[in-house]
Order: structure tokens, then sequence, then C-alpha cells
């Protein structure tokens, strides 16, 4: 009943899409999704206990399977069979996608931090990028409520870096390891405060999920539903209420608009049969992600926007961000040989460095003007395709060396906001369609001194918290060669941005194309900045926030 | 060559290289390159084998394997039951039998080396051309010092070549083999970490559930950690989830 006439078609069923979904259904409206990915079943596809000995090549990554074998991506990576990406020339940029019902949020790191107030007016601030059409306060309580629903583990700690979520939202933590216990004492003796991660990882039971048992990598999913994905949470949710369908291998590629400027018909390729079929709805809400939902936009061109449709603007595409993102590690010899316990815990940090230096900037003190944090990587890891390399020699002082430096390493990587510029955006290449005959992305990057700047920083902090804890750090490599690629951090946004005005922005802030009655976009495309703190805590808050206007203005019969 | 290398090695000489050339070819017969490989053979001062081996062309396991049921590579094995002996070997030098613990031949896991130098992904054909000579070369060079093949060398003999090889600052005549070297022990070496009996001899004590909290470090972990703290004149941090 849905598909035949659903109010909304959402495209996308990751982050973005499913939180659009949930809210819609919620609110009594029939949803329609299209996903250009395979149907997925985290309960009976995850590989929960299997160890690397049981995976090919000790599950080591390949390009088949870019992060290893057991990593739950499907048909996807840095590419996908079939379905190409270019890049202009001079620029590097990688493009990490999915194609299995859930998108990446079956195998994203869960990182989960709330912008700050000093991220919504940036522009105001130093005079770079753009505000957003709303600050801090506003977005507070649907943080919270997100927070609540997808099952957030942090704490409260006043750091200004990092808001306090409503008492009672957040679950509660796990402890530090002993690695990252000693981290955050050479950082406090560095003045920098370190803080407990917040996760989208249950630690207590949520709705039909379990909490986290401590044991399985989150990268391979998790069949009891504690590691938050959608296909384990907002889309069963969502499916109760009898108000969602789910299309799996439709893969849109256009909207048709009418002369008023609404969205009449979503148009995509059956992915089984390569028949293009299309649908239409009251509403349409693109979450196909930031690239993707501005590709569909782009190729929607036709004689009456030969640019493309909600581009009156001329910022679709434009204004692309990934974070910044560099490396540092050493052995710390006053951990080698350490007594033995489980550090296996959720798996991903359970404590991490926030960005400490608003003060200093606001004094003009850095040569760059937004922060980053450090994300930590050490422990007791489950033995892998690296464990003991880099030992030499043989025989039982091999062995012995192995054991003595096994959960001795620390690594740092720094996550860092990088600033919109005119050299970073994505366009159509004419030249180059996929297998379902989609012309796709083709994209422009280059670095500015801003995020070289910042690198240059984050990499004399590491270089200091490694000399601090009594480690050598190896030479520094210059920023140029330290800065990872662009989209490398998979943390792409700004491709429709929102704000207030119609001239430099794709949406309102209701992620409401500006040129288009009905179209609205719930992935990251619509950032206007992209802070350090991971984006998708964020992008799905907009989500919320936004289809639950939207499910209003169904509701008044507006739209 | 150091001229240090080339006083400690006796040269090869045209008998000594013509007896392993046939020898390549014998120990290759069975594996699916050996006319390639002996075609491209050629005897350096360090004896290193140039091999071109025929490209791996099978499939790989594809971007949507079953993630529960496969457990090894489909694609064909490429290693020779001779190449498999003498992997067999060198993983009982590197990772011998220690107590109860196993040694890293015993667990089989030239089958790993097998399933690793066989895969169709380029750095695994990257560590493929290097280990498969490796090989070579360590008969060879059992040849040239004992006149036997590594396989009936005696351990004493064998050992004497690995401990030549196994350190990348190795002499400038040992620095082909030692860079291979380092390749094959680092799949062997991590081949056998990854087994339960490797796994439970590094001191791996987590894949297990917990129910309720994680439990954090045990007493002796933070006892320790104090006293390395102490030693660097740090703090401890109060971690707020300790509580
Ligand atoms: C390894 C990894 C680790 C990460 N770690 C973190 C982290 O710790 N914290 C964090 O905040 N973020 C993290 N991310 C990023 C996070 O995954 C993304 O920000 C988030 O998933 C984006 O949500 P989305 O809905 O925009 O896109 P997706 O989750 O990718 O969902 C988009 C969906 O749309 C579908 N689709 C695409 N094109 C079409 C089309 N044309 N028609 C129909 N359907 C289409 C896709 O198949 C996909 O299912 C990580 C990502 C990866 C890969
Ligand atoms: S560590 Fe916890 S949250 Fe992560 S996959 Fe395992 S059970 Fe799930």
């Amino acid at each position: 009943m849905a598909a035949e006439h659903p109010d909304v078609v959402v495209v996308g069923s990751g982050a973005g899409g499913a939180m659009a979904a949930y809210v819609l259904t919620q609110a009594g409206h029939r949803v329609l999704m299209l996903e250009a990915g395979r149907d997925y079943d985290p309960k009976t596809e995850t590989p929960m206990f299997q160890t690397s000995a049981d995976a090919p090549l000790l599950g080591a990554g390949t390009p088949d399977k870019n992060f290893g074998y057991f990593d739950a991506t499907v048909d996807g990576g840095w590419q996908v069979p079939g379905e190409p990406y270019t890049t202009a020339e001079g620029s590097e940029f990688l493009w990490w996608r999915s194609r299995m019902l859930g998108g990446r949020t079956n195998h994203w790191g869960r990182y989960s931090l709330r912008f700050s107030e000093h991220d919504f007016k940036g522009y105001s601030r130093d005079g770079l990028g753009a505000d957003w059409p709303f600050d801090y306060e506003e977005l507070a309580p649907w943080y919270d409520r997100t927070e609540a629903l997808v099952g957030v583990c942090g704490a409260n700690t006043g750091h200004p870096d990092m808001p306090d979520s409503s008492p009672g939202v957040l679950q509660p933590p796990p402890k530090a390891r002993v690695p990252e216990l000693l981290i955050a004492a050479a950082a406090q003796k560095l003045g920098i405060a370190a803080a407990p991660m917040h996760r989208a990882v249950l630690t207590r039971p949520l709705d039909d999920r379990a909490p986290c048992f401590w044991a399985t990598p989150c990268g391979h999913g998790c069949s009891i539903g504690a590691a938050f994905q959608t296909t384990t949470s907002l889309l069963p949710l969502a499916r109760k209420t009898g108000l969602l369908t789910i299309r799996t291998d439709a893969m849109v590629s256009a909207v048709d608009v009418d002369a008023h400027g609404k969205v009449t018909a979503v148009r995509y390729v059956n992915r089984k049969t390569g028949k293009t079929e299309s649908v239409s709805g009251r509403a349409v809400v693109l979450a196909a992600s930031a690239c993707e939902s501005a590709r569909i936009l782009l190729n929607s061109r036709n004689e009456r926007f030969p640019n493309g449709v909600a581009n009156s603007s001329g910022q679709v595409g434009r204004n692309l961000m990934d974070s910044t993102g560099a490396g540092l590690g050493a052995m710390i010899p006053a951990l080698v040989g350490r007594p033995r316990y489980n550090e296996d815990g959720h798996t991903a940090n359970h404590i991490f460095i926030p960005w400490w230096g608003h003060e200093q900037q606001a004094k003009g003190e850095l040569d760059f003007p937004r922060g980053y944090h450090l994300e930590i990587g050490s422990g007791f890891d489950a033995p892998n395709a690296w464990t003991g390399a880099g030992v030499q020699g043989y025989g039982t002082a091999l062995k012995r060396r192995v054991r003595e430096t096994y959960g001795a390493g620390v690594y740092f990587a720094l996550r860092g906001e990088m600033l919109p510029n005119r050299d970073c955006y994505m366009d159509i290449d004419d030249d180059v369609r996929d297998k379902w005959g989609i012309p796709v992305p083709r994209f422009h990057w280059r670095w500015a001194e801003h995020e070289l700047n910042q690198v240059a920083h984050g990499l004399t902090t590491m270089k200091a918290l490694i000399e601090t804890m009594g480690g050598e750090a190896p030479a520094l490599p210059s920023p140029e060669a330290a800065i990872r690629k662009g989209g490398e951090i998979i943390h792409e946004v700004g491709t429709t941005r929102m704000g207030t005005s119609r001239k430099d922005s794709v949406t309102d802030q209701w992620g409401k194309a500006w040129d288009l009655s009905n179209l609205y976009v719930t992935d990251g495309g619509v950032f206007a900045s992209n802070p350090h703190k991971n984006c998708t805590l964020t992008l799905m808050t907009l989500a919320m926030r936004n289809a639950d206007y939207l499910a209003g203005e169904l509701t008044k019969g507006a739209a | 060559m150091s001229k240090q290398g080339r006083d400690r090695l006796p040269r090869i000489t045209r008998r000594e290289s013509l007896k392993w050339f046939g020898m390549v070819l014998a120990g290759n017969a069975l594996t699916p390159y050996p006319a390639d490989a002996a075609a491209s053979v050629v005897v350096g001062d360090d004896h290193w084998p140039m091999l071109k081996l025929a490209p791996v062309t099978a499939p790989g396991y594809g971007q949507d394997p079953d993630l529960v049921a496969m457990t090894a590579g489909p694609w064909p094995r490429t290693l020779s039951a001779g190449e498999l002996d003498i992997v067999r070997l060198v993983a009982g030098i590197l990772v011998p039998r220690e107590g109860d613990v196993p040694s890293a031949a015993e667990l089989q896991v030239e089958d790993v080396v097998d399933e690793w130098v066989s895969a169709p992904y380029e750095a695994q054909q990257r560590d493929r051309v290097p280990i498969v000579s490796l090989l070579i070369w360590l008969d060879a060079e059992s040849e040239r010092r004992f006149d036997q093949r590594f396989v009936d060398a005696t351990d004493a003999q064998r050992v004497a070549i690995i401990d030549d090889i196994a350190w990348l600052d190795a002499q400038e005549i040992y620095r082909r083999p030692a860079q291979a070297f380092d390749r094959l022990r680092s799949v062997i070496v991590a081949a056998f970490y990854c087994t339960p009996e490797g796994s439970a001899d590094l001191g791996y004590l987590g894949g297990k559930a917990i129910a309720g909290d994680y439990p954090g470090p045990t007493a002796e972990a933070l006892r320790h950690l104090a006293g390395v703290l102490a030693s660097l004149g740090l703090e401890a941090w109060v971690d707020p989830a300790a509580g």
C-alpha cells in the first residue's frame, strides 16, 4: 500500500534516510524507501566471533575488501563494481560507498560527538566558511532525542568542546584501558584534557537491542544490535508501523520537476532487471549520501534547469568538505611486557582527546582557525595479519620480542575541521557513465593552508604526547606528506549546504530545497561547515529535526 | 657487494650454478609456471634468482563474499610440495616449539603462506616473487654450503643459513634474501599468532562475551600502570567511567 501511494519517497537507507523514514512513519506517513544496494540482514550475515584465522589471508584488507575481509561493507569500499567516479587532473579524492541496506551505518566507527556552540557560527567568529542557520541551543533538544533513540554511551564532563547531554540521555561509558590512561595522564601534563569517547554503542538494553558484550569488532557489524546500525534499529522500528516499504536494488538516477518547481517523480534503475522505473510521492527526501544526492540533483538537469535542479544558487556540488586526517605512532618502552588482561572493550576508543585550543584561537595564538581531536590506537588487539610485523630475527628470541611489544604501541589519529574552499567540489563527468548509464561525479580537491597548518600542529602535539610517555617519536613528516587524501576520512559533507539565503545555499534550515516545493535533503550534504567532531550524529540529528518538520507540513497538507 | 661479503661467499662455480638451475626446474615441475620461471632465472653475484612468474589470474573472493561461511581464499594454490616442505622447515625455525606451545610448523602455517602467495591481489602478488625466490635461494644456498638441499640439511645447517638472513641489516650479500625473508616471516609469524595456540601464547585474553559492564584493567594492570606513571613523573588521570 505504502509502495503504491507513498506520502514520501526516501532515497537511501543509511543514517539520514533511515532516520527520516523512522520519524515520518512514527508520525503516520507512508514511506517508500529506494535503496541502491542489496537487502542485508545483520542478524544472519555478521561474522561475530570469527577470528582472523577464519578468514582468507588472515583477514587482511584487499582490493575487494579494503578494510579487511570481515568488514561489513557489501559491494563497495573505495570502488563499487561498475560504478566509477573520476577526479580532475591534479586532484586526489577517495569516495567510500557501500551497496547494502543500511549503507555505511553497518560498518561505521560509531563515534558520536555533538558539535558545540563554537561550531555553528564559525563565520561570525573568524569570517571564514559559512554560518549555520541556527545555533547550538536550537539543536540541543534534538541531540538529546537522537542520542536517546540511537543509544550513545559517554559521559558529561563539562569539557568546553563537548556540550553535555541532558541527564539520563547518555548510557554509561566503559572504563578506560591502561594505554588510554597513560595517554590521558601524559596529555594532562601538557595541559590537555582527555575525555570518555561518545559512541553509538549500547551499554544498556534499548528496544529489541542488547547491550554490548565487549568481544567482537564493530566494523564487522553487530548482530545483537548493540552497535548502532539502521538495519537493527531505525529500519525495524519504522517497519513495525506498517507504513514503510523498502525497495532494495533501486538505483535512483534523477528526479523529474514540473514547471511549478515540484518534484513529480523519482526515476531509478531496477538493478535486477536493468530497467528504469519511476515512483512519485507528495514529498521526496534525498539521503543517498552527500555526493550521491548532489549527483542526483545535477543529473536531473533538463532544458529548464541546465545546471541541475535545486541549483539556482550554483552551490550544488560545491563546498565539499571532509575531515582532515593524519597520524603518528610509536612504541612506548614503559608499556613493554605489561600485565595482560582483556582490552577488547567495545573494540574502539574508550577515551580520546577533544579539541583544547578554542581560547588560544580566540586570542589569535594559532596559525589555523579550526580545531581537531585525537583518536587513539592502542591495546591488546586480537591477533591479525599484522601481529608481529616489523619484528626481526627468529626463534624463541623473536617470540619473546613479539610477546613483549604486544600492546606496547600507541597511535594517534588526528581528525580536524576543514574549511570549504573554491578548489574542493564535485561536478558531473559527462564523459563517464556507470553501468546503469548514469553520468558519474568528478571530484576536485586541494587542501588549503588552514588544514596544513592544523596538521603540522597536530603532528607536533602527537610527538609531544609520545615523548611525555617516554617514547621516541618518528621523524615528523611534512604536513603535505602527512595529510590524508580528500575523502579518505569518509566524512564528506557540504554539497547541498543549508543556509539563510537562497543565493548562497541549496536548502533552508529544514533541509528543504529553496527552489523546489517538496524536496528535502537529510544527508551530510546540508552541512554548512564540517567541525572536527565526526559528522554522523549531527547528520542524524538534523535528519530527525527536519523530517519532523516535513511530517508537520504533510499533516497540515502543505507539502 | 661488500668486500666482506665477497670474501665470505665463494663464487658459485659454473658447475654449481648449472646444478642449481636444473634443481629449480625440478622443484617447480609441479607448479603451473615452471617453463616461465625457468626461462627467467638469472644468477647474480648473490645467486638471487630473478623470477618472472606468470601472473596469477584466478578471481578473488569478490566484494560480497559470504563472511560467515568462507574461511579461505577460493583461488588455486600455487606452491609445489617441495616448496611447501621448505616453508614448513622455515616455520619451525622461525617459531619453534616451546614447552606445550606447538611450533608454527606443527600448526600448518604453510597453508596460509600458500594461500597468501597464490592470492590474485596486488599486495600478495608483490610478496609472491620474493618469497618464491627465497625458497629457491634457500635450496641453492644449502647446496652451495653443505652440498645438499635445504630439506636434507641438518637442523643446525638450516639455522646457520637463516641466521645470516634474519635481520634487515644483513651483510650486503644477504640483503635480497633478508628482505624476502622479512616478508615470509611476517606471514608465518602472523599466521602462527592467529591460531588459538598462538593467540594464547601471545596472551590475548579477549574475544569472549562478558555479561554486564566492561570490567576494565585488572588490579595487577593498574598497579603496573601506577609504577609506569611514577617512573615518568606523571599524575594519574581520573577516569569518569571508573566512578
Ligand atoms: C569505516 C567507516 C568509519 C566511519 N566512522 C564514523 C564515525 O566513527 N563517526 C561518524 O560520525 N561517521 C563515521 N563514518 C561516516 C558515516 O558512515 C557516514 O557519515 C554516514 O553513514 C552517512 O550517512 P548517509 O545516510 O549520508 O549515507 P550512507 O550511510 O552511506 O547511506 C546512503 C545510502 O544510500 C544508498 N544510495 C546511494 N546512492 C543511491 C542512489 N542513487 N539511489 C538509491 N540509493 C542510493 C547507499 O547504497 C546507502 O545505503 C564512517 C564511515 C566509514 C565507511
Ligand atoms: S563490541 Fe559490542 S557493540 Fe561492538 S560489535 Fe561487539 S557486541 Fe556489538
